[in-house]
């Protein structure tokens, strides 16, 4: 639980006394309120345009109040490239995109559905790819926009060759019945850190796919044990409703208690393997991750998850939605307490990253409405 | 100039972090570490970047990382010669936020009444030979769905010369599908669906129906439309997700009901002027009233349903056409009924129409 940094003319070894992780969030939602709202009401008169500038402040605090070692994060990303993104995605993407949809519609009309379905397909597919670019475009964004002690990080490759990789991947995960899925979100979450670095050091993300197949099949077989458990149980219910159905709506009740469970077993059970299984990926990623002589490990294990979406899911009833302004602050909140780092830094090797830096921001991103990790 | 609050700096070049002070001369400034001196630097070339609790950090152009970082108490002849801090971002800090949100709501309701309102004054602009490329790309020959025979194309012709006084830039056609309804498309095109005219009663009801949809086209509606749906994606663009679809779908929505009020008044106009009844129209709607379910409805169902549909509910424009009836006036049937058997099976005679749309089988 300890991290030494060491080089310049400073000598840092209180950390492996005290021991606490090398990241700490020292934020607080008073604080971030006193942003958000106004975020939210500059977004709302603006018809949702303020909404760029709004997420870079937000960034801002976060960064600002987090940690690492012994100086806090910058945020230097700026509202007019997210801006200039959208604007660039769609110009280049939605308007061709709203053309193409007029004319495969024409086509229809005229009978040619079989082009009609072929441009429809590109389409589908031409989508799929730039997802594939927006996922790596974003991560590359947000680390050459972070800066520690001076030093911000980045990358040299544009993604577009991610984004094939992102194609065939996926693909190969989905084809025996969704089996390999673990492998492709793995091997591409492998493949995209690999490209990043951060100062003159690239990343190194050697996470094995293997050890998450178990939680995977748990996640997978659920829907077919809930099936099966039903079916016992209506023919259990169906058989003593024979019986019962002199009594009266005593079988309707068992029928009516079925739905209830199965209904429950859908919403709560499926969402909860599905958390246990996103857990073990997020520790398993992360713990693969290495740069230079430091080690990652995110330390929140499926409990943790499961608290934390049933609390998020519970401050925005309970505000009825509004609460929902404060989710980059929870999500920032649980990602930085759960993160930890070991190893050593050398501060005189630490020099500035030499990566291009985009003058444009997740536009890609923004518009698929994807996460960046 | 020595001081004593704190200041710190990373000249970006390495992660190596410096206890520095400041030496301003003029409007330059060096940064003194123990016996180095880092600079000039030109205080014009110092920007904010950002706030970290009680840190302001600083940036120079041109220098990725570098920064400067001051806590405590900076002395005013020195943040004086600092750029101010950033709070909300450009027009924001210099307006203020009660001012800005004043301002931004302002600007969006103008783009959001731009938006709506344009398409009338810009649609008439549109030239006609773009207005029929665009029915010409969109429809075809609508994939040989056409019917058509001499005697059916001669009764839906003199209907049509009946209703519209220049009927030489309309394209009235049947096709063969099976659906009660018609449309009015770009470039003059207005097509009745066989299933429409199968089921109507008397060929005054589809004369009634025909005259809506050619005021759609005389009123510009179609291209009208079509630039308004384009302005609204691109002016709510900006909002996120469903609500922005929502907003558009019911700004989009509301105005095409006005639309219909306007094509139901030139469909009655016209009928007038052709001297047939609107009982036939009126009673088309009655059973279409039965369809939708706005004759069974409550009174306060139907004012959100007739609020949110994009056609006012049938059943009043039933009593619309109704009360447009003249009494004691002589009205003629809208065809013979020779010619009226004619149009009806059009489509059935037609052997060589293809039916349906492209993905059914039949």
């Amino acid at each position: 639980m300890f991290c030494r940094i060491f080089g310049g003319n400073i000598v840092m070894s209180e950390d492996l006394t005290q021991r606490h992780s090398a990241f700490r969030f020292h934020g607080s939602w008073q604080e971030f309120a006193k942003i958000a709202f106004p975020n939210l009401l500059l977004s709302i008169v603006t018809l949702g345009i303020y909404r760029f500038w709004a997420t870079t402040r937000e960034r801002e605090y976060l960064w600002a109040q987090t940690d690492f070692i012994d100086e806090r994060l910058e945020w230097t990303g700026k509202g007019m490239e997210l801006f200039i993104g959208f604007i660039m995605v769609f110009l280049l993407l939605g308007l061709p995109f709203i053309v193409i949809q007029l004319i495969s519609q024409g086509l229809i009309f005229r009978g040619e559905t079989v082009i009609a379905g072929v441009i429809t397909l590109v389409m589908f597919l031409l989508l799929f790819y730039l997802t594939g670019v927006a996922y790596f475009r974003a991560l590359r964004y947000r680390l050459s926009r972070t800066y520690w002690r001076g030093i911000r990080g980045g990358s040299n490759d544009p993604g577009f060759r991610y984004g094939l990789s992102y194609m065939w991947r996926s693909f190969v995960g989905w084809l025996p019945i969704f089996l390999l899925v673990p492998w492709s979100m793995i091997s591409l979450w492998n493949e995209r850190w690999n490209a990043m670095s951060f100062g003159p050091h690239r990343f190194e993300a050697n996470a094995d796919w293997k050890p998450l197949m178990k939680r995977y099949l748990l996640f997978y077989l659920v829907p077919f044990l809930l099936v099966a458990g039903i079916i016992t149980m209506v023919i259990v219910a169906a058989a003593s409703g024979d019986q019962l159905g002199a009594v009266g709506g005593a079988g309707m009740a068992v029928g009516v208690v079925i739905v209830v469970i199965a209904a429950l077993s859908l919403y709560i059970i499926l969402p909860l393997a599905a958390l246990a299984f996103y857990s073990k990926y997020f520790r398993l990623a992360v713990g693969g991750l290495r740069l230079h002589n430091l080690e990652f490990d995110f330390r929140a294990r499926a409990p943790d998850w499961i608290l934390f979406f049933l609390a998020n899911m519970a401050i925005v009833i309970c505000t009825l939605g509004i609460g929902y302004i404060f989710m980059p602050y929870r999500n920032w909140k649980f990602f930085v307490d759960h993160m930890e780092a070991y190893g050593d830094i050398n501060i005189d090797e630490l020099t500035q990253s030499k990566t291009i830096v985009s003058k444009h921001g997740e536009g890609l991103l923004d518009a698929f409405d994807v996460g960046a990790i | 100039m020595d001081t004593f609050f704190n200041v710190w700096h990373y000249d970006g070049r390495s992660a190596v972090r410096r206890k520095v002070e400041i030496q301003t001369i003029g409007r330059q400034f060096f940064l003194l570490e123990n016996e180095r001196r880092h600079g000039p630097f030109s205080f014009s070339d110092v920007e904010y970047v950002t706030r970290k609790e009680n840190v302001h950090v600083y940036g120079l152009a041109d220098v990725d990382g570098w920064r400067l970082m001051l806590s405590g108490p900076v002395p005013s002849e020195l943040s004086e010669l600092l750029p101010a801090h950033r709070k909300y971002g450009g027009w924001v800090d210099r307006l203020g936020l009660g001012k800005a949100t004043i301002a931004f709501t302002l600007a969006s309701a103008a783009a959001v009444a731009v938006v709506l309102l344009s398409p009338q004054w810009l649609a008439p602009l549109i030239p006609s030979s773009v207005d029929k490329k665009l029915g010409d790309a969109l429809v075809g020959d609508f994939g040989g769905r056409f019917c058509s025979t001499p005697a059916g194309d001669a009764a839906l012709k003199k209907l049509v010369n009946s209703l519209d006084s220049n009927p030489q830039d309309l394209q009235v056609e049947v096709a063969k599908i099976d659906m009660i309804n018609a449309v009015a498309l770009p470039g003059g095109k207005v097509i009745l669906f066989d299933g429409l005219v199968k089921q109507a009663r008397s060929p005054d009801e589809v004369a009634g129906v025909l005259a809506h949809e050619i005021g759609h086209v005389r009123e510009k509606h179609v291209m009208q439309a079509l630039l308004r749906q384009m302005g609204l994606a691109v002016v709510l663009g900006g909002v996120d997700g469903n609500s922005g679809a929502l907003v558009n779908n019911m700004l989009a929505m509301s105005y095409s009901r006005n639309s219909e009020a306007e094509a139901d008044a030139h469909s009655m106009k016209a009928l007038g002027k052709a001297e047939i009844s609107p009982v036939g129209t009126a009673s088309f709607f009655e059973r279409l009233s039965e369809l939708d379910g706005s004759a069974r409805s409550g009174d306060k169902g139907q004012g959100i349903a007739g609020y949110m549909s994009s056609h006012p509910l049938s059943r009043e424009r039933k009593k619309a056409f109704e009360k447009s009836i003249v009494k004691g006036k002589n009205y003629k049937p809208a065809l013979t009924a020779t010619e009226w058997t004619e149009l009806k099976t059009m489509c059935t005679q037609d052997r060589k129409a293809k039916s349906g749309f492209g993905f059914d089988f039949e």
